[in-house]
């Protein structure tokens, strides 16, 4: 865990991204968010917990994500976040430019390598 | 569905956060524990993955806020409580900042009156001012008025201007009607004048096109002032007739208060008639127009500078007799009025010197901040090793010095209202400076907050950078031994010292000899005897003396009989008061080589009649002065002054020489010089004595002039009869300015003693704030050093070597401050001798006298803190570590 926030991604977007992906599933609420990532990527990516929270607020404000009374799984009272319109439409611009460098980079090693 | 999330309110926003996070910790705690952890070890290790709670809530929070705004007005009441709780440091430095503040704006005040002129019109941006160009005077030659046939030739050039107008602004009349006369001063102007200033009458209407002819002319617009003044502001005043020069006009309009271009404004205006003798070539030489022109479409200001030039240039050629050396000059009308009001010299002088003080008091402020910094670098220390960056540190404490700069700004504008209520009452000494409104207004505002910001953040930038790039480790370890405080800081301290006595210096020495030049020229002697002399102004109107004749035959008659009121000694007639600058003339010298063209003799000339040399009190040094028989009968005679003898004639006898005068309207012809006189000053506040000469008014009449009656008495005390006298030759002749000879050199000096006294308020306010601040900054380094002194004494050294290290500190620091003040002001005099004509800067002893002052104030600013050393209890010195 990187003590310095800054890197506290892989690449720009790429949580934002994740987060966005997951509560396209299902809403869900913060800790669930954190334990459905590190569970899908079998425990490869580790996020510092913390930093999610700033990152939702973030994508509130820009109107991707809608936030709503709920409680957790134990009964607690907590926030679900749910993905809107917007949200997705930005997480598909996302997902196909990362899906264009990801490919680019996969070429340049292949290259590389051969 | 995007915008819609901003009205949801911002608290609701927190508190959803907060219920997240809590909730978060909360499940991953239960995990924890379920998974068999021991609930207090499940707790930290939540936390630990959890990151910085505080900071990361904190940090979400941000992302709604106007982040940098909200925690600059967080720093700001921080700043403020912080300050509140140093009340002497804070009182300290906001009364120093606010000092400098004041004396800034209140200048600034002056600077926005009078050189930020309000123009009447919308277009006025865009007008100039057409000047000829005076070869032979030096003060403002080149605002000259202009001939009328060069206003009707360059008025006709539509390639350059569009519009043109003249005016005769100076005239002075009698205002007669239903009450007693009244002398007024009026302008006549060509019909277009008002419409191209852009400025519209109050009530009825401005002059139209043909009412500058002869018969359709007798119109009269009144300025604001005079409907007031004389006809009670009263509506139905339009179509009303009133007595100008004793003939009869009709009323048409009244100007809005609002209208003035600067200073002076004319009690009335006519239509300007130009008759055709002024339009023939003749009229070249009589140059008495001011031309305002709209420049034509596409016309810029430099285009039209060198058309005029050129065109100047083509009448040299044209008409060598009348134009030869002669130039035009263009100007915007801003510039034009703002040039020839004169005052802009002394106001950059006294807005340097509050500079100065502001600097001196910025000094001041660094100081104090720096004094502080250091007793608070712990803190800095304990903020930053919690996180806070540097640049979050540097803004906090420039946060702190804002705050000072907006308290101190608060409180100088209080103060600089004060100031401008002092100064508007001082700054009465003529009709025109009088006449100009200064007030606290926004621009005066603006100011004030500009500077108080930018002293602000010039005082704190550099002990904020200072504090904040102390290491944190060092800081806390060093624990509280901030003791002899860091080298950087007491050389940044020695020389902030060093500086304010250099500015001091600097400041002393340029006022002292300031103060030292205009008090040799109040205390002159001006060459002639001004107690015990009344003096009034007199305008013969073409109307009643249109001939040299009736106009020497109104003084042979009004002489003998101002003579004959009791208390009058003997009475003249002069066509200007001796120390007031007449005007001077071109000479030319029978059997002397004439000068290059490029620079012909010139002389003032003054008009008298025979007993003026007496009443003045001017000595005669050969020959005769005038007497009754130097009439137009009589070969022409003159009376020259030494000076004109020692420069014009190489100090060889005078007497029987014969002189020409080229004066305008006058028929050239040679005179005998008959006598010489003393020399008189040429004006009441400047050194300068030019060559003069004086020709006799039964030879010359003029229409304009002053007399002057010697009393054995008070001199106002010959008021009612001159008065009286006046009005039984011509009751329709008003008097103009009757004051006595003092008086009129008291108001032509005032704006000295205004200027002096401001001068010697600012260089006092300097000394007293650097003496603070010197006293301020060597006794906080004392402090500083007590575990140093500590140590000295513990290691045998006693009070006095102890007290002598502290003196020879401060005594060394004032030593470089004050000798480099003095090399700072070495160039001063030859700097004020190119910008204050006729005063003298040569005194050594003001040099001398500064270094001595600043060299005592130094050493009393040192004197309290080194006996306080030299007490220092070593053993306490050295426990209180």
């Amino acid at each position: 865990m990187a003590r310095n926030n800054e890197h506290r991604d892989l690449f720009p977007g790429a949580l934002e991204m994740m987060i966005l992906q997951s509560l396209r599933l299902q809403p869900m609420h913060g800790y669930g968010l954190v334990k459905h990532i590190k569970q899908v990527s079998d425990y490869l990516l580790q996020i510092e917990e913390g930093s999610l929270y700033p990152a939702l607020q973030r994508m509130l404000k820009e109107g991707w994500l809608e936030s709503e009374a709920g409680t957790s799984a134990k009964g607690r009272p907590t926030r679900i976040y749910r993905i809107t319109p917007a949200g997705l439409q930005h997480l598909e611009q996302e997902v196909s430019s990362f899906e264009k460098m990801f490919a680019g980079i996969t070429r340049v090693l292949a290259v590389a390598k051969a | 569905m995007q915008w819609l999330g901003r009205f949801i309110p911002r608290q609701r926003r927190y508190d959803d956060l907060s219920v997240s996070i809590r909730e978060h910790l909360e499940e991953k705690i239960e995990e924890l524990v379920e998974s068999g952890m021991p609930r207090h070890e499940a707790e930290q290790a939540a936390r630990r993955g959890f990151g910085n709670l505080t900071l990361i809530e904190e940090r979400s929070r941000e992302v709604w806020r106007w982040q940098f705004l909200e925690s600059a007005w967080a720093d700001a009441r921080f700043a403020l409580r912080q300050l509140l709780k140093a009340p002497s440091f804070t009182i300290t430095a906001v009364v120093t900042l606010a000092l400098g503040i004041a004396v800034n704006a209140t200048m600034f005040s002056l600077v926005d009156a009078f050189l930020l002129p309000r123009l009447p019109g919308h277009n006025a941006e865009s007008l100039v001012v057409v000047s000829s160009i005076n070869p032979d005077q030096s003060f403002l030659g080149d605002t000259n008025p202009v001939s009328p046939p060069n206003y009707f030739a360059w008025r006709a050039d539509h390639r350059l201007f569009a519009d043109m107008s003249a005016a005769d602004e100076f005239r002075t009349g009698s205002l007669a009607g239903d009450r007693q006369p009244e002398a007024i001063g009026y302008a006549a102007v060509t019909p277009n004048y008002f419409s191209l200033l852009g400025a519209s009458p109050q009530l009825g209407r401005t002059f139209v096109q043909g009412e500058d002819s002869e018969g359709r002319n007798h119109v009269v617009i009144l300025s604001h002032g005079l409907w007031e003044r004389r006809f009670g502001s009263d509506p139905s005043v339009i179509g009303r007739g009133v007595r100008l020069n004793r003939e009869n006009y009709t009323v048409i309009g009244v100007m809005p208060a609002t209208f003035r271009l600067l200073g002076f404004i004319p009690d009335l205006w006519t239509p300007l008639v130009l008759t055709a003798a002024e339009q023939a070539p003749g009229a070249r030489s009589s140059r008495f127009l001011h031309l305002f022109a709209q420049l034509a479409p596409g016309v810029t200001l430099p285009q039209a500078k060198a058309s005029m030039a050129a065109a100047a240039e083509r009448l040299q050629h044209e008409f060598p007799t009348t134009e030869q050396r002669w130039g035009a000059a263009v100007r915007t009308l801003p510039d034009f009025l703002i040039y020839n009001f004169g005052i802009r010299t002394a106001l950059a002088v006294l807005m340097t010197v509050v500079t100065m003080v502001l600097l001196i008091a910025c000094a001041n402020v660094t100081g104090l901040l720096l004094t502080r910094a250091v007793s608070r670098q712990q803190e800095l220390g304990i903020r930053m090793s919690l996180g806070a960056t540097r640049a979050r540190m540097v803004r906090q404490l420039l946060t702190e010095g804002l705050v000072i700069g907006v308290l101190g700004g608060a409180l100088g504008v209080l103060l600089t209202s004060a100031g401008i209520r002092l100064i508007s009452a001082g700054m009465s000494f003529n009709d025109a400076v009088r006449a100009v409104p200064i007030s606290l207004d926004t621009n005066v505002l603006l100011f004030a907050v500009g500077v108080s910001f930018g002293s602000a953040l010039l005082a704190s930038m550099a002990p904020a950078l200072k504090a904040s790039r102390s290491s944190v480790g060092a800081d806390l370890k060093s624990g509280s031994r901030t003791a002899s405080g860091s080298r950087s800081h007491s050389r940044l301290r020695s020389f902030l010292v060093g500086g304010e006595i250099a500015l001091a210096s600097l400041l002393l020495i340029g006022s002292g000899l300031l103060i030292h030049g205009v008090y040799l020229l109040e205390h002159q002697s001006l060459g002639f005897r001004h107690d015990h002399l009344l003096t009034a102004g007199l305008t013969l109107d073409q109307a009643r003396y249109h001939d040299a004749q009736r106009q020497a035959q109104f003084v042979r008659a009004l002489m003998p009989a101002l003579g004959q009121l009791p208390g009058v000694e003997n009475a003249a007639v002069t066509s200007d008061l001796p120390s007031t600058g007449a005007g001077s003339v071109p000479i030319h010298i029978k059997g002397r080589q004439e000068p290059p063209g490029s620079a012909p003799h010139t002389a003032a000339d003054v008009v008298v009649t025979p007993g003026y040399f007496q009443v003045a009190g001017i000595t005669l040094l050969e020959g005769r002065g005038f007497t009754e028989n130097d009439d137009d009968a009589a070969p022409r005679v003159v009376v020259v002054n030494h000076e004109f003898v020692h420069r014009f004639l190489q100090d060889r006898e005078a007497l029987g020489m014969q002189i020409q005068l080229d004066i305008n309207n006058a028929p050239p012809g040679w005179a005998t010089i008959v006598g010489v006189t003393g020399d008189v000053k040429s004006f009441s506040e400047d050194t300068r004595i030019d060559p003069e000469v004086y020709e006799s008014y039964l030879q010359r009449p003029v229409t304009s002039f002053s007399l002057m009656l010697r009393s054995d008495a008070e001199p106002n005390g010959l008021i009612p009869g001159l008065r009286r006298t006046v009005a039984s030759l011509d009751a329709e002749l008003p008097l103009l300015r009757v004051m006595s000879m003092d008086g009129v050199i008291q108001t032509q000096k005032v704006g000295n003693t205004m200027f002096t006294q401001l001068l010697a308020t600012f260089a006092l306010l300097a000394l007293t704030l650097a003496c603070i601040g010197i006293y301020g900054l060597i006794s906080y380094s004392v402090g500083q050093r007590t575990h140093e002194m500590g140590i000295r004494v513990a290691l045998g050294a006693n009070t006095g070597d102890i007290s002598r290290i502290v003196l020879r500190q401060g005594m060394k620091i004032g030593a470089i401050g004050s000798v480099a003040g003095l090399l700072l002001g070495l160039p001063l005099p030859k700097i004020f001798d190119s910008i204050f004509m006729g005063l003298i800067f040569s005194a050594p002893a003001v040099y001398l006298a500064v270094f001595v002052a600043i060299f005592v104030v130094a050493m009393l600013a040192t004197l309290g803190p080194a006996r306080r050393a030299g007490r220092v209890n070593p053993a306490a010195a050295l426990r209180n570590e």
